[in-house]
């Protein structure tokens, strides 16, 4: 009868526990699958805001300028129309990069040299960081700190001894609000005021000439009809009056009013009878049925747009010098314009946050995940909870609780990969279809691809690192019972 | 077997001199409290078990039989007491301690076979020789072996589901003579199976026995059991009722069956 010295147990190699690891997961993956399914949904979910929000970001970015293209005409005519706010001069100011075009404007409107104007950009900058402070306030602080004012009126109310008075204690009362510079600082900004609204004064005053030098010279006509020929004569008066307008811009101010004027003709038309029934005829409906979008969707082909100037001059109609070209591509445009607006409304959250999805997205995100977390845990808790049996097995057999926890811990991080995996190809499908229908064409030229990678390899990641996390607890138990306690409770 | 003294003496192997005791136990008590309610499972038990024995341990369920086995077996600790393998205090052992003495010094065989479901036959029977150190080419050959000794060498790739009850335990025997053990724990092993697949496990029992010097102990309700064993046992209430050489009770089978 041979006799063994009692000895402790050797450990196993990590390459031998990672092999049996795995052959137990390639068995128990169908088995599995609950806890793989609660996987991939909860990673799916993340996947599938990681993606819509990175792809709205994209698409944010790459349409910035042609959303700013949209808005030229409109923003021309305020410009020529009414003098800019306190708040705008100032935050133009604050973000000009010398030479800076909107100073030289500035400077020639209201005859500041431009070393005054550099002179006054710190104020300026300091002003638009406590106007942002103020902005971001919620409504009942900031009535109580500075009373029902707004915008810069706030500094004015400051000034006076009461105003200044109710601001500094009730501040001093806030625990959570923080002045962005100290409150010194603060209020020798406040002291100087009148130097900055006297000088705001000047460009308001500069401006408000401008605009009436040029509406002397255009009289009665309304502002969009006379910047037709901003790249002619108004143009040069525009320029004369001192707004900064070159020529490359004045050329597609020019082209946008006259696409405009045509947009309008042609939006006209479907209230003239025979155009409405001619149309109506040709796609075989009811006149009454007949909309415009319906006509812009078929001249959008160029056959279809020189039958329906074909029409307009059967009816008499000034077709406004369209050819069937100019047309197609106006209808095209609109499309896009369209495409644009939904861009810009849809985007309008993107930026800031994880990955820079936004914060609402980073917490939307955040909130998920902790659920999920625990649908995880629960599924990994009664996966090894059924397993116990197992597990005392294999304590019978020899094995040490530190490789039974190794060996639960790499088959639930198994499961996460393979959950993760799944659930990020879903949620990128989920979302990738959402976001093409959405913004169709504008999508393409802005696809993410390696934040939407990165998205998904964090994805799996977290899918990982959340079933390991979670079957921590509960294998820790299974392998710190005595064998037969654990078949017990089985 | 009703009328059986509670103070007889214990009976001990004819050739006790030139055997060695490999489990003893003293005073073993295991006492489950659940809430205010206690239960003991086991009282007072006091047994030695020799080297190279076949013990049978008989006794109605509930009796503590499955109690006993774990003690004996270091699956579990008891209450009170002390459990000695090979001179060896259980309860003095460290985890890594108790993990080596579990891989190498027993070998256990249970009634629903508990075979690792994703393994082969040959994992299963290869586990605790990983566990044990040994490499996995000198496992694979000492499996095969093992499984040629229970007759199932041809199916060393079939899966525990693909295979019967009684191949099942054969695997498990296999399984637990893995790293030589010098005691073989058996709790109810034919109880799941038929007649004849019951017979070729003890036949494969008594061999390792007989051949091997393997101490067995095996609780059954099998009264075939007694007619290969050296002694056996009764438990009843948590407390041993009789101990008795099979020489000693074979005038007495009749009455028992």
């Amino acid at each position: 009868m041979k006799r063994i010295d009692v000895q402790n147990q050797p450990k196993l190699s990590s390459g031998r526990i990672f092999q049996i690891a795995v052959t137990g997961v390639k068995y128990r993956l169908f088995r599995a699958m609950v806890t793989v399914a609660v996987i991939v949904v909860a990673m799916a979910f993340l996947m599938n805001i990681l993606t819509e929000s990175l792809i709205k970001r994209a698409v944010a970015d790459s349409v910035r300028e042609q959303i700013e293209d949209l808005h030229r005409v409109d923003r021309w005519i305020a410009r020529l129309s009414i003098p800019q706010s306190a708040e705008d001069i100032l935050t133009q100011i604050a973000k000009a990069e010398w030479p800076s075009s909107y100073g030289e404007e500035i400077s020639a409107m209201s005859g500041m040299s431009m070393d005054a104007l550099k002179a006054m950009q710190p104020q300026a900058q300091e002003a638009v960081q406590y106007l942002r402070f103020f902005e971001n306030l919620d409504y009942g602080r900031l009535r109580v700190l500075v009373g029902p004012v707004e915008s810069t009126r706030i500094f004015e109310r400051l000034q006076t001894e009461r105003g200044w008075h109710q601001f500094s204690t009730s501040l001093a009362d806030m625990r959570t609000v923080r002045l962005p510079l100290p409150l010194e600082q603060f209020q020798a900004f406040i002291e100087g005021w009148d130097q900055l609204d006297a000088f705001i004064d000047v460009v308001r005053e500069g401006q408000t000439r401008a605009i009436e030098q040029v509406h002397e010279a255009i009289g009665d006509q309304p502002v969009v009809e006379a910047l037709q020929d901003a790249d002619g004569a108004f143009g040069q008066t525009i320029r004369a009056a001192g707004f900064a307008l070159d020529p490359e811009e004045a050329a597609s101010l020019v082209q946008e009013v006259r696409r405009m004027e045509q947009t309008l003709l042609i939006e006209g038309t479907i209230n003239i009878h025979g155009v409405r029934q001619a149309v109506a005829a040709e796609r075989d409906i009811l006149p009454g049925d007949v909309t415009m979008p319906m006509i812009w969707r078929m001249v959008r082909s160029r056959d279809r747009a020189e039958w329906f100037l074909g029409v307009l001059q059967e009816n008499q109609v000034d077709q406004g010098g369209l050819t069937p070209e100019t047309l197609t591509m106006i209808a095209r445009q609109r499309a896009h314009a369209r495409l644009l607006a939904v861009a810009e409304q849809q985007t309008m959250e993107a930026g800031g946050g994880l990955m820079n999805i936004g914060t609402r997205m980073t917490w939307l995100a955040f909130v998920s995940m902790l659920v999920c977390a625990v649908g995880i845990a629960n599924a990994m808790l009664m996966s090894v909870t059924e397993r116990f049996r197992e597990i005392a097995t294999l304590k019978c057999l020899g094995a040490l609780d530190a490789f039974i926890m190794t060996v639960f811990l790499i088959e639930a991080a198994l499961l996460g990969l393979v959950g993760g995996l799944g659930g990020a190809l879903a949620g990128f499908i989920l979302a990738g279809t959402r976001m093409a229908v959405t913004f169709r064409s504008l999508l393409w030229q802005a696809f993410p691809w390696n934040e939407i990678l990165v998205a998904g390899l964090l994805s799996i990641g977290v899918g990982m690192v959340l079933a390991a996390i979670s079957a921590v607890y509960p294998s820790f138990r299974a392998a710190r019972l005595a064998p037969m306690e654990a078949m017990r409770i089985e | 077997m009703t009328d059986t003294p509670a103070h007889m003496p214990l009976s001990e192997p004819e050739d006790v001199v030139s055997r060695r005791v490999i489990i003893r136990a003293v005073g073993m008590q295991k006492v489950y409290q659940r809430g205010e309610e206690i239960t003991y499972a086991l009282r007072s038990i006091d047994v030695e078990v020799y080297t190279g024995e076949f013990i049978v341990v008989m006794g109605p369920s509930g009796s503590g039989k499955s109690t006993f086995f774990n003690m004996i077996g270091a699956l579990d600790s008891p209450s009170k007491g002390r459990v000695f393998i090979d001179e060896v205090d259980v309860a003095q052992l460290t985890a890594e301690e108790l993990a080596f003495l579990r891989c190498r010094k027993i070998g256990y065989i249970f009634q629903s076979y508990n075979l690792i479901q994703y393994m082969t036959a040959l994992e299963n029977v290869t586990t605790p020789m990983a566990f044990g150190g040994v490499m996995p080419d000198e496992a694979r050959k000492r499996g095969m072996d093992l499984l040629d000794l229970v007759g199932l060498s041809d199916r060393w790739f079939h899966r525990p589901i693909e295979m019967s009850g009684g191949q099942q335990q054969r695997v498990a025997i296999a399984r637990a003579l893995a790293n030589q053990p010098s005691i073989l724990l058996c709790d109810e092993p034919t109880a799941n199976l038929d007649h004849h697949t019951g017979d070729e496990i003890l036949a494969i029992l008594q061999r390792l026995n007989k051949e091997r010097g393997v101490t067995v102990i095996c609780a059954t309700h099998d009264h075939r059991m007694m007619n290969i064993c050296d002694r056996l046992m009764w438990i009843r209430d948590g407390n041993i009722e009789r101990i008795a050489r099979r020489d000693e009770v074979e005038v007495e089978v009749g009455s028992i069956e």
